[in-house]
């Protein structure tokens, strides 16, 4: 097996942050794929020319992927050409795991992470939290989970390769999307508690108390009623929110 | 109408046929009908590692899954049944046997030849061929993504 070394790996790791530059209907992210794959396929065809810019072709094929998961994609092609496999292998294998990370993406990320981590800020504005420091605790929360899973799935890539199904089966993402996404409702019914009982309620505690655990009592019951009930309350119940913070704006 | 939908699609298995599709006819199975596929089994490990763990995956070559046909038809079950190319849709429809049936063109990607149809559908002279002879086979076909944008018919698709 052919070693690019560890700082074409970095590189191609920091690469993959741009994963996303060139997007378009045709190719979608292929060009930023073959972007990050640039400095590990210069160092395995060093002085082969020819092969260098075939290989650079075939990676700036059409692909698809979440954006953060695209890195377990990533890393693993990479340990395939360092293998030396077929080409035709590597391809076939981009074909295979590009759906997978797609929808495995946006469950866990922009179904279950953002929406839990954007709540959980909510959640300290509405205590008091300064504006900024709201977003602030946002930006570091999300991206934490964001940079966490960018860096595991490139390293788990580059040590299965081809074979990167086994870990990611075991780390059981859909199961993960599911608690953060559990957790989002938790958080969205004690929002909507909190926002709506404090004008009922005034100063009251036990009032207070009452809205928040009714609305997260409320939003558990929605969640697990279903997924079509579940959508509706929460552009129902988000439209509210969104109505009583205009009129104590402008009231 | 136990084959809730039939779907061209050279993606397979993914998120707009999972979440998409899925949440909106909630399938029990994908039966994926595809010659190299069916005795891949490492690619069959990867295909399926996004699909949730109610609705089950069945892979298949097309000689094999045109007399499953029937059946699958038949069960109660609700199947999706996908192919990534024109070709093996025209395989399981020879004979007449999909007469009646919707077949759905979900994603056709940008190829040396082909040309751009609609932003998710790329097809070449032969692609248009096996779409008129699909259509010979009494199959109905139209192009849709997603279950919530426009359905464009095959007339529209050709002309």
């Amino acid at each position: 097996m052919k070693n690019p070394g560890r700082r074409a790996h970095l590189s191609t790791f920091l690469r993959s942050f741009l994963i996303q530059a060139s997007w378009n209907n045709r190719t979608m992210i292929g060009g930023g794929f073959a972007f990050a794959m640039l400095p590990v396929l210069r160092r395995l065809h060093r002085g082969d020319p020819e092969g260098f810019r075939e290989a650079l072709q075939r990676h700036s094929e059409h692909f698809n992927a979440h954006p953060y998961m695209a890195d377990l994609a990533l890393g693993a092609a990479c340990r395939m050409e360092e293998e030396e496999r077929d080409p035709e292998e590597i391809r076939r294998f981009k074909l295979a795991v590009r759906g997978p990370l797609g929808s495995l993406g946006d469950a866990l990320i922009w179904v279950g992470w953002r929406p839990a981590t954007v709540l959980a800020a909510l959640v300290l504005a509405l205590a008091g939290a300064p504006p900024g420091a709201t977003v602030f605790f946002f930006l570091v929360l999300y991206n934490l989970g964001h940079l966490a899973l960018r860096a595991w799935g490139f390293r788990v890539g580059l040590e299965w390769g081809s074979q990167v199904g086994n870990p990611l089966r075991t780390v059981a993402l859909p199961k993960q999307a599911d608690r953060f996404a559990a957790v989002g409702v938790f958080l969205l019914g004690g929002l909507v508690g909190l926002a709506l009982g404090r004008s009922w309620a005034g100063d009251s505690w036990p009032l207070l108390l009452l809205g928040v655990t009714g609305g997260i009592w409320g939003f558990w019951l929605g969640s697990l009623v279903g997924q079509r009930v579940w959508r509706f309350t929460f552009w129902g119940i988000s439209g509210a929110i969104g109505l009583i913070f205009l009129v104590g704006w402008f009231g | 109408m136990a084959i809730v939908l039939y779907r061209v699609d050279e993606r397979l298995i993914h998120g707009q046929v999972v979440v998409g599709w899925g949440s909106q006819l909630r399938p029990d199975r994908f039966l994926v009908v595809d010659t190299a596929l069916a005795t891949s089994e490492w690619e069959q490990e990867l295909f399926t590692l996004g699909v949730p763990e109610r609705i089950g995956v069945e892979f298949m070559a097309p000689g094999p899954a045109r007399e499953e046909i029937s059946g699958w038809r038949e069960s109660e079950l609700r199947s999706v049944l996908l192919t990534r190319d024109l070709s093996t849709m025209l395989e399981l429809a020879r004979g007449r046997t999909l007469e009646g049936e919707r077949v759905n063109l979900g994603g056709l990607h940008l190829r040396k030849g082909r040309e751009e149809v609609l932003p998710y559908l790329f097809l070449d002279e032969s692609d248009k061929v096996t779409l008129e002879e699909l259509a010979k086979e009494g199959v109905e076909i139209s192009a849709q993504d997603l279950p919530g944008s426009p359905k464009v018919t095959l007339e529209s698709l050709l002309g």
